[in-house]
């Protein structure tokens, strides 16, 4: 009676699937489309990080790019003055980006409602205003070059394939921990403070700590992507990350469905490839995607992935009205 | 249980002189209550005679104006909502308050999910007490994959009183659980608060429905205007000339009966 793990099947398998075809890429494409793919992925964890916070906790931030900086200028420091390896960058600056979002949602959650996200646009603000200023932390306006490519005990990532495929076991483990996430008890308590803060008060959640959690999650998902960032460009400037990047998370995640992660890499391939193959239309993209969101919120406010379940259970439901009409 | 077997044991809540003002209103003025494990304490009272506010105070949802609250001896009148309730204070709300996005087996199980946040309690076993608590709230038939916004009115307010079980709270308080549901529904509601006291929890029922107060309540409180006109076993409620003119609708003697 009590099967607990047959959440979403269909998605699970429908990612793992595209997990699977995604790994083939390198074989079947150009090295242009392989590095293509490899920022969408990191692009991918950013907009994960905003399904645990939004998705998952109900919790609207617009200062995810600005952790996505913090995560990859700590691990571009390490990688390029500490003289420390991938792995101290990957850890730095997961734990190092994780601990600062702890502690800002710390202070933020105590302002009740909607200020969390005004607080948020405050902090991507300043965020990008550090990057651009403090000059040893960040190599100021002129940024940060020269980064090493990933090595792991000698062996160094030098072509775009290889590459590819270490941000793809990122992304891959990425998504198993938020699916364990997703069916543990601080998963449900996400949900519980998402969906009525008043009865998750009631049943003994500290909303305050289990809200700032979910922002520390979502800040070292956000500090893995900017790591991989980091190694993968070889070159970080404050331009990437600004508050209309934060924005596009948002509306990847408003086009796939907040759901499940499912979702996230809905939107995500939706927004590259209409980047990619559109690059004529580059002057009109915020409009398109101004409309385009706008649209959807209207039709369909659960995105692609509302969407496409919706209309999953109606096939079966009337697959099941015709098997009993047909006895 | 009766009252007199609660004369040697300590009583598990205890208000006193609890008082509410909210600007001009006085929602609550000085209530004492007692509530033992095991038993149930009606309180009822004309709309807007502070019943709910009573239940938001005892878990913090408001502070008190004045008074204490006691749990098990120990005060927690300044506690926050959510330390009282991992103290053992479960509640339902007037309105269903469900997790309205999950299914049905996710409310069910963030209700056992509190042993993970409590330390000292047993994390209940799931795949046994879920299906029996479904069956004394009349759920069984439900698909658990379901989400909650499917179920009848009825049928989200039992779910609520069965997630609030799995918790295994102390301290029970239900906010009018039988309001909105039919004949047959409101059995269940009497079924789930045997289920409570069984386990020994004790139970704090408002509720409008007379024949439900009566039926399951070992004492009753009679609020008017935020204040206790009257307390005492059904009997003594009934024929209190106070009660009847204040709530039970001045000497219709169908109340009284
Ligand atoms: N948050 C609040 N702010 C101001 N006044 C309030 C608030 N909550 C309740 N009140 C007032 O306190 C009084 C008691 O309200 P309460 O909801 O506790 O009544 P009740 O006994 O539960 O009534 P009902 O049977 O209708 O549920 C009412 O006059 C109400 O207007
Ligand atoms: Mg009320």
């Amino acid at each position: 009676m009590l099967q607990k793990s047959k959440k979403n099947p269909v998605s699970a398998m429908a990612m793992t699937a595209f997990a699977l075809l995604l790994a083939l890429a390198p074989v079947a494409t150009s090295v242009y489309t392989v590095h293509v793919i490899s920022v969408a992925m990191i692009s991918y964890l950013c907009v994960l990080s905003v399904y645990v916070l939004l998705g998952l906790c109900g919790q609207n931030s617009f200062a995810q790019a600005g952790l996505w900086g913090v995560g990859a200028y700590l691990a571009g420091n390490i990688l390029l003055k500490t003289g420390g390896g991938t792995l101290t960058a990957f850890v730095v600056a997961i734990a190092g980006t994780a601990l600062l979002a702890f502690v800002l949602g710390f202070a933020f959650f105590r302002l009740k409602q909607y200020y969390f996200t005004f607080a948020s646009i405050g902090l991507m603000t300043i965020l990008n205003g550090v990057f651009m200023n403090w000059e040893p932390f960040s190599g100021g306006a002129v940024g940060m070059k020269n980064i090493p490519t990933f090595t792991f005990f000698g062996w160094q990532a030098t072509t775009e394939q290889s590459k590819f495929y270490i941000v793809l076991v990122v992304c891959i483990v990425a998504t198993v921990l938020i699916g364990l996430l997703f069916r543990s008890s601080l998963g449900r308590a996400f949900m519980a403070i998402r969906d009525n803060e008043m009865t998750a008060d009631s049943m003994g959640i500290n909303s305050l700590l289990t809200k700032s959690i979910a922002f520390a999650i979502s800040g070292a998902l956000c500090g893995a992507a900017g790591a991989l960032h980091a190694s993968l460009s070889g070159y970080l400037s404050y331009q990437s990350f600004t508050y209309n990047q934060s924005t596009i998370y948002l509306i990847m995640i408003m086009i796939g469905g907040t759901i499940s992660p499912a979702g996230a890499l809905i939107g995500t391939c939706v927004i590259t490839i209409l980047q990619e193959g559109f690059r004529s239309l580059q002057d009109y993209m915020q409009l398109i995607y101004g409309v385009g969101v706008i649209l959807l919120m209207i039709f369909q406010p659960e995105g692609i992935l509302g969407g496409g379940k919706a209309l999953y259970e109606r096939i079966c439901e009337r697959r099941k009205k015709a098997k009993a009409g047909s006895r | 249980m009766n009252a007199f077997a609660n004369a040697e044991k300590k009583p598990k809540l205890v208000l006193v002189d609890v008082c509410k003002n909210f600007g001009g209103v006085t929602a609550a003025q000085d209530i004492q209550l007692e509530i033992y494990s095991g038993e149930v304490v009606g309180l009822i009272g004309p709309n807007g005679a502070g019943k709910t506010t009573l239940i938001n105070l005892i878990t913090g949802v408001y502070p008190v104006s004045r008074g204490k609250i006691l749990f098990d001896g120990r005060e927690i009148t300044h506690q926050p909502t959510y330390k009282r309730a991992l103290e053992g204070i479960g509640r339902t709300f007037q309105h269903p308050h469900l997790l309205d996005r999950c299914d049905v087996l996710t409310n069910g199980i963030t209700g056992s999910d509190m042993a993970a946040r409590k330390r000292g309690i047993q994390k209940v076993d799931l795949a046994k007490e879920l299906p029996r608590l479904l069956a004394c709230a009349g759920l069984e038939g439900i698909n658990l994959s379901d989400p909650v916004s499917k179920l009848a009115y009825g049928q989200q307010k039992l779910l609520e009183v069965v997630r609030v079980l799995l918790s295994q709270p102390q301290i029970l308080l239900l906010d009018e659980p039988a309001a909105g549901l039919n004949n047959r529904e409101a059995e269940y509601v009497s079924a789930l608060i045997q289920y409570a006291t069984e386990k020994g929890i004790g139970v704090l029922l408002i509720e409008h429905s007379m024949e439900l107060v009566m039926s399951v309540c070992d004492r009753i409180t009679v609020l008017n205007f935020g204040t206790q006109i009257a307390t005492g076993t059904p009997e003594q409620i009934q024929s209190n000339p106070e009660v009847i003119r204040a709530y039970l609708g001045g000497g219709d003697s169908d109340a009284e009966n």
